[in-house]
């Protein structure tokens, strides 16, 4: 099969009305006309998760995220870069690779399985959730500190960040995903957990709304898991869906993991 | 700026006026007065760079005719470093970061921003606590990032070098660099925690292993056309914040390509902290009748430990 035939599927099962617009979902690599061996999808088309499928027999590459490291995917910001860009733009030519970016038509999803991954992951059961898809989840009352200690024991994510007072108890959990975090100060929220969110300066800083609501004892807790931890375990329920209309060959979730580590 | 005197500085600030001799009334110093305008009217004259309305810098709160007791600076205008600015007598607030938790820094939350369904139009306590507190202690607070940003060298970045005491291996270029004795990357990323007193806030990609001996110095919030400009000529790059899709994900893929190269991140606010520093030293001289003091807000970040 193509990845045309692929990418038609998806369209056809998403159960949303298809971006016509978007810049974010379509070809990064190839095109419609190549044919597939196998699909791999994952957080991120790094040039390692390539390798790793091409190992595996899969030529097609259906990312969450970016492959040439801007939202855009537009190779004029970095192709001057010496170190990479040339060698895995040669690789993909090389080994007929085809990336099909889903982002938007993933988080237009009902369910949009960003949330439902990470709630399984982080063991945020939907028993606790206030309304299903609300994404917000009333936990017994617990503290700030063991909330995150057991949330980083669950995900082995070693960059973990918290900002807030461990001790604050806390039970109102409003789950975020990717970049796409909700703001600290709702009164109804004790603790955000999310992927990533710009620290300083953007539409509402809740590190900084956070840290003041420690010193004033007021209860909040902001918990960030990284991008990458944030939305890839979402990609396995993806692959889930994609192999239920794509019996034709296989279908595997090849995990680009976490980026960072701790000193 | 080392770590123990550092820790004095703040131990000194919590532990009341009267046990900081630095702090002096306007009187015990000839009676003369400064008013916080005058302070930004000199900074203005000094900056060595044209001043530019449409940034973000400038008056977030308090009234700038306001007679100055003492200049405090920092990266982040929390509540805390308000309440140790207090304590050490000071009034005027020269800080990095916003005030009011956005780069438009509303003293109020605008319509919407962060309202949960359950929520009502309830005040929001935080920003009513923080104007209070302003209010109560006559405090001013002025914005001064994008143009003491912007002055050669980066003064963020010369504050990065001093704070890690490698102020003598710093190279000029763009970015600045640091050439230093060759080191490994995780020891590197652990001087950079203790150096900075980070807690949880220091996340690093590369190979632990990974030999350094240029290091390249990004502090503050950077693009990925930063990041792809700077790595082929460093070993690693100590940075403020990237964009998850953008940098980290870049030096990733670089480094599991079999190329030696690292990427330690420290967060916006702590990689701006030294250099709010170095803004005091600058300040000082030009602020005779008040006296000038560094407080650093610290790493926001922690992480468990188990």
């Amino acid at each position: 099969m193509t990845a045309g035939e692929v990418v038609a599927r998806i369209k056809k099962n998403l159960g949303a009305p298809w971006r016509e617009a978007t810049y974010r979902d379509t070809f990064k690599c190839g095109g419609p006309d190549t044919r597939v061996t196998g699909i791999a999808t994952t957080a991120f088309a790094s040039l390692d998760v390539i390798q790793r499928a091409v190992a595996a027999g899969l030529n097609m590459i259906i990312p969450h995220e970016v492959t040439f490291w801007n939202d855009r995917d537009d190779v004029g910001l970095v192709s001057a870069d010496p170190l990479l860009f040339a060698r895995k733009r040669a690789y993909l030519d090389a080994h007929n690779v085809v990336i099909f970016r889903t982002h938007d038509s993933m988080h237009d999803q009902r369910p949009d399985f960003t949330y439902v991954g990470s709630a399984r992951e982080l063991g945020l059961d939907a028993r606790y959730e206030t309304a299903p898809g609300s994404h917000r989840f009333t936990l017994p009352e617990t503290t700030l500190g063991a909330l995150a200690t057991t949330l980083q024991r669950r995900i082995g994510a070693r960059a973990l960040r918290v900002v807030g007072d461990p001790a604050a108890k806390v039970s109102r959990v409003l789950l975020g995903v990717g970049y796409a975090t909700p703001a600290a100060n709702a009164a109804d929220v004790d603790v955000v957990i999310s992927g990533e969110q710009q620290e300083v300066d953007g539409i509402l800083d809740s590190p900084e709304y956070v840290l003041d609501a420690a010193t004033l004892g007021i209860p909040k807790g902001w918990i960030m898991l990284g991008h990458a931890v944030s939305e890839e375990a979402g990609m396995l329920e993806m692959t889930q869906w994609i192999k239920g209309f794509v019996p034709d060959v296989p279908v595997q979730l090849v995990k680009a993991g976490e980026p960072f580590w701790a000193p | 700026m080392t770590r123990v005197s550092r820790r004095d500085f703040v131990r000194l600030g919590a532990s009341g006026a009267a046990a900081a001799p630095w702090v002096l009334t306007p009187a015990a110093i000839g009676g003369a007065t400064v008013t916080a305008q005058d302070v930004v009217d000199r900074v203005r004259q000094a900056a060595g760079v044209e001043w530019n309305a449409a940034t973000a810098d400038g008056f977030k709160a308090g009234d700038p005719s306001t007679a100055v007791t003492g200049i405090v600076t920092t990266s982040l205008a929390t509540i805390e470093v308000m309440r140790r600015a207090v304590t050490a007598g000071a009034n005027l607030i020269v800080t990095a970061g916003p005030t009011f938790y956005s780069r438009g820094d509303s003293p109020m939350p605008s319509a919407g921003r962060g309202r949960g369904a359950a929520s009502t139009a309830a005040p929001d306590p935080v920003f009513t606590s923080k104007n209070d507190f302003i209010r109560t202690h006559n405090l001013v607070v002025w914005r001064f990032s994008d143009h003491w940003r912007v002055r050669t060298p980066d003064p963020f970045a010369r504050g990065l070098a001093e704070a890690l005491d490698w102020a003598r291996y710093l190279r000029t270029g763009d970015p600045l660099q640091l050439v230093v004795p060759a080191v490994t990357l995780e020891a590197l990323a652990s001087r950079v925690k203790s150096r900075l007193d980070a807690r949880g806030g220091v996340r690093v990609v590369g190979r632990p292993q990974t030999r350094v001996r240029t290091v390249g110095l990004l502090p503050g919030t950077r693009t990925i056309q930063d990041t792809v400009a700077a790595l082929p000529r460093v070993d690693a790059i100590v940075a403020g914040e990237i964009r998850e899709w953008e940098s980290s994900e870049y030096v990733r893929d670089v480094v599991n390509a079999g190329v030696g190269k690292g990427l330690i991140l420290v967060g916006r606010s702590l990689s701006e902290d030294a250099g709010m520093k170095v803004c005091a030293d600058w300040l000082r001289p030009m602020v005779p009748e008040a006296p000038v003091r560094w407080l650093p807000a610290g790493d926001p970040f922690w992480r468990p430990t188990a």
